[in-house]
């Protein structure tokens, strides 16, 4: 377990894969956020797969785990901001659960992979007032009239005297 | 020319009459069509016409930067009102623009988020169809290379196999016409003139009536469409949160009643000509000078303005 390195700060961390210096301060002021290689790293490699990535390696722990123990086996080496900023992001989308233990907090999954599609999507979709101009939907809103009318309708469909419904002929 | 460089402006209004009839007289897929290209012509002629508005405008700023060949006294003959429609048409043109972009924007945004929401979770994609667990019900076609359907398991489950079979070639219909196209063309039409807003609605309404047809071919049986289509706006509408951001005005019919009455009836002919009601006729003809007279008018403002753009630039 890895909780030993809360102190570690990740601006002192030397710059990746040529990734040039950010302009950032001085590295002897230690920034409150301190996410300068997590977040150029999230850009990299897309937000959305290392979430994925944390959840599966949460829901392998079966049960409560540390974000060090979730840092330890994650692939690559991430820094430790890092996985708890996309262990913070999962606990937003309610995809994951905490409780505190001691000084530090343990991470239960609560959502899968599809689950927190699911998540984003819905967010996706809510945040966009007009998105039915974007994407076409199969069912647009009713007005209050339209519920009626459409139980008439679907009386009308279901009358018994159908010529031909390959529901019952083709046996469902 | 005098007011007839402004009339683009206005010509949108004759599209009005076939927008209201496409309805009930012109199978969907022509009416998507026809509606789509009359919209997109009408805006472009009535961007063209603020355009040529805009230079005569500009002209007249004090202290612009353009050279003098903007304003020549010739087009100031050809625009009445010059001073006032030129600073007008600086401000529209300019919100037209705005408004198209960010049109756009949000239209690629939207598209490359829900993308990266996927992508995220290939577990869920089978083919071409992701069924997301949640318990809003929501079916949606998003558009790519390759397009996905997006079904969610509420949705699923409050229909039965024939429906969902239904409700997934429902999307896939749009999908393989392209119908997010006709739905840009349309909104960015309408951006470009208010005017064009009753046809954007009624683009909308034909996609979705379009893919209905698409479903029935495929699944063998309208009625099966009608039901499913029926089943999920009941289902939906009774999911709290749905309804809620959407104002309850009582509207007439809204478009989920008239889907599935127009499917419960029988099918429209696939054909503009000859035509199936002499309203529609009528509509349609309207449409066609109307679009006709504002392509006449622009093209005169065109060949006006790139005249004024040669003499302007040394080039």
């Amino acid at each position: 377990m890895d909780s030993a390195r809360p102190g570690h700060p990740p601006d002192n961390e030397p710059p990746r894969d040529g990734v040039p210096a950010p302009a950032d301060p001085p590295s002897g002021a230690v920034l409150p956020g301190g996410m300068g290689a997590g977040s150029r790293r999230l850009r990299r490699r897309g937000q959305g797969e290392l979430e994925s990535q944390v959840l599966a390696v949460l829901r392998s722990a079966n049960g409560p785990a540390t974000a060090g123990w979730v840092q330890e086996h994650l692939e690559g080496d991430l820094a430790y901001t890092t996985v708890i900023t996309i262990l913070s992001r999962l606990y937003a989308k309610s995809a994951v659960t905490r409780s505190r233990e001691g000084r530090s907090y343990t991470w239960t999954s609560v959502s899968d992979e599809a689950g927190l599609a699911a998540l984003r999507m819905r967010r996706v979709l809510d945040g966009e007032r007009d998105r039915d101009a974007v994407l076409a939907r199969f069912i647009s809103a009713l007005s209050p009239g339209d519920e009626d009318r459409l139980r008439a309708l679907l009386a009308r469909a279901d009358a018994p005297d159908d010529p031909y419904n390959p529901r019952d002929t083709e046996g469902m | 020319m005098g007011v007839f460089v402004c009339l683009p402006l206005v010509l949108p209004l004759t599209a009005l009459p076939i927008a209201r009839l496409a309805e009930q007289h012109l199978h969907p897929r022509i009416a998507t069509r026809l509606l789509a290209v009359v919209g997109a012509l009408l805006a472009l002629c009535s961007t063209l016409c603020l355009g040529l508005l805009m230079v005569v405008g500009t002209a007249q700023l004090p202290g612009n930067p353009l050279p003098d060949g903007w304003s020549d006294p010739e087009v100031r003959e050809a625009v009445p009102y010059e001073e006032k429609a030129g600073i007008v048409a600086i401000g529209a043109l300019a919100a037209v623009l705005v408004a198209c972009g960010w049109t756009v924007c949000r239209h690629l945004r939207l598209r490359i988020v829900a993308r990266r929401a996927l992508a995220a979770a290939p577990s869920v994609v089978s083919g071409d169809v992701a069924v997301l667990p949640d318990p809003e019900p929501y079916a949606y076609a998003l558009p790519g290379s390759p397009g996905r359907v997006i079904v969610s398991t509420a949705m699923a489950e409050c229909l039965d196999a024939w429906e969902r079979r239904a409700l997934i070639a429902h999307e896939r219909a749009h999908l393989a016409a392209r119908h997010h196209r006709y739905l840009l063309a349309a909104q960015l039409a309408a951006r470009a003139n208010p005017f064009l807003l009753p046809l954007r609605t009624a683009v909308s309404f034909s996609t979705e009536r379009w893919a209905d047809e698409e479903a029935a071919c495929a699944v063998g049986d309208r009625r099966v469409v009608a039901v499913a289509v029926g089943k999920a706006a009941l289902y939906s509408h009774r999911a709290p949160d749905v309804s809620a951001g959407f104002a309850a005005f009582a509207a007439p019919a809204g478009p989920v009643p008239r889907r599935v009455e127009a499917l419960l009836a029988p099918v429209l002919p696939v054909r503009l000509w000859p035509p199936s009601s002499a309203h529609a006729a009528l509509a349609a003809l309207v449409a066609t000078v109307g679009t006709a007279a504002s392509a006449l008018s622009s093209l005169n403002a065109t060949v006006t303005l790139v005249g004024i753009l040669h003499a302007a630039t040394p080039l």
